[in-house]
């Protein structure tokens, strides 16, 4: 691979590194873990730049890659997995933003999105991105129809813990 | 603003917060060594095979002799031959599906390419044990049909006096102790190694499968 391409992908990952930190954050709940993750995924998708056709954004690209490594290719390094401790420290609420309240909702959904399934948290993932049901059934490979009964139950499911 | 609307508010800051890395940092990033589990299945796949192909050649020769006894000796050769054919069959499918994973694919397709390429070698395993055991079955009942062919192997110096249905019982049960303990070991490595690196990518596809309808 050429200094050239090292380059391009270099400067265009730089851009849009957000897309992965933020799977990582879905995906892990501590910092070791975040990297660990964070390193796959980067990797992945150096190997698989040169193969970029560009009919897609770079970062819907990113999208795929990054999850298909999160939720197939990844493998948990045992040892640096430690307790649930970690959600608040990784997700450091601003205390400036938020009132009492909406800080406690948001450490409860963070939470219960930590403990969903791997499917379910790319699905919630996509979801908060704001991407149309078609990609987030076509980045998964499953239906449409499924995609949006799914991720319907996940809301429902949400709301309920925050209104129990 | 209360709920998801304000998850989606906080998940927009998120992304606006995230630390960011520099150039050098990606740069060096890309220069590490990938630890995915394809990585680990190729590993460990090529091993598999190496170790099955390369069984035959550590065999010693005076195992073989029982062929020779038995006039097998021309099936033996034949069988080693279909055996490296076999072999090749094998790497080159292995290989065809190794090369169809792609991590640009949709997740269910990509598990699935996943678990095709450990299929295979799968297959490999179970041809193998299959043919240990037809051969063992084929051996036997030879040796019960011409009980006679199998003094010729005793060796001279035995001089002790050989009971023909305690000798039969000796051979018969040190040879199903050998095939279980051989399939035990199978059966742990499979569940130890397999079980460690695709539980999680094989639960996943499960759930996966559910939504595809």
């Amino acid at each position: 691979m050429t200094k050239e391409l090292e380059h391009q992908f270099i400067a265009e990952f730089e851009r849009h590194q957000n897309v992965i930190h933020k799977i990582c954050r879905i995906y892990t709940n501590h910092q070791d873990a975040h990297n660990d993750l964070f390193q796959e995924i980067t990797i992945q998708l150096w190997k698989a730049y040169p193969k970029f056709r560009r009919e897609a954004k770079f970062s819907t690209w990113m999208y795929r890659i990054g999850l298909n490594t999160a939720i197939t290719l990844y493998r948990k390094r045992q040892k640096r997995i430690r307790t649930q401790a970690f959600d608040t420290e990784l997700l450091k609420l601003e205390a400036t933003e938020y009132d009492a309240n909406q800080e406690a909702q948001l450490t409860l959904l963070y939470k219960a999105i930590h403990q969903l399934s791997d499917i379910d948290k790319a699905l919630v993932f996509l979801y908060l991105e704001e991407k149309p049901y078609k990609e987030i059934s076509e980045t998964l490979g499953m239906s449409e129809v499924n995609a949006r009964v799914k991720m319907n139950r996940i809301k429902k499911r949400l709301k309920k813990l925050l209104n129990p | 603003m209360e709920g998801l609307d304000l998850l989606k508010r906080d998940w927009k800051r998120l992304g606006d917060t995230c630390p960011k890395l520099s150039y050098q940092d990606i740069y060096e990033l890309i220069h590490k060594k990938s630890s995915s589990i394809v990585k680990w299945l190729f590993v460990i796949c090529l091993g598999e095979f190496a170790f099955w192909g390369l069984l035959t050649i550590f065999i010693p020769e005076s195992y073989l002799e029982i062929y020779q006894v038995l006039n097998l000796k021309t099936l033996a050769i034949v069988a080693q031959i279909v055996h490296y054919l076999v072999l090749a069959g094998f790497l080159l499918l292995f290989y065809k599906n190794y090369q169809s994973i792609s991590v640009t694919d949709n997740t269910g397709l990509l598990m699935k390419n996943i678990l095709r390429t450990r299929k295979t070698v799968h297959y490999y395993i179970v041809y193998n044990i299959g043919m240990y055991i037809l051969f063992t079955v084929v051996i036997n009942i030879i040796m019960f049909l011409n009980p006679e062919m199998l003094y010729d192997m005793v060796p001279e110096a035995a001089e002790f006096p050989i009971n023909e249905s305690l000798f039969f019982t000796i051979m018969l049960i040190s040879q199903l102790l050998a095939l279980i303990i051989v399939s035990g070991l199978l059966y742990l490595f499979y569940r130890l190694i397999y079980g460690i690196l695709l539980k999680r990518l094989k639960a996943n596809y499960k759930e996966l499968q559910k939504l595809t309808l």
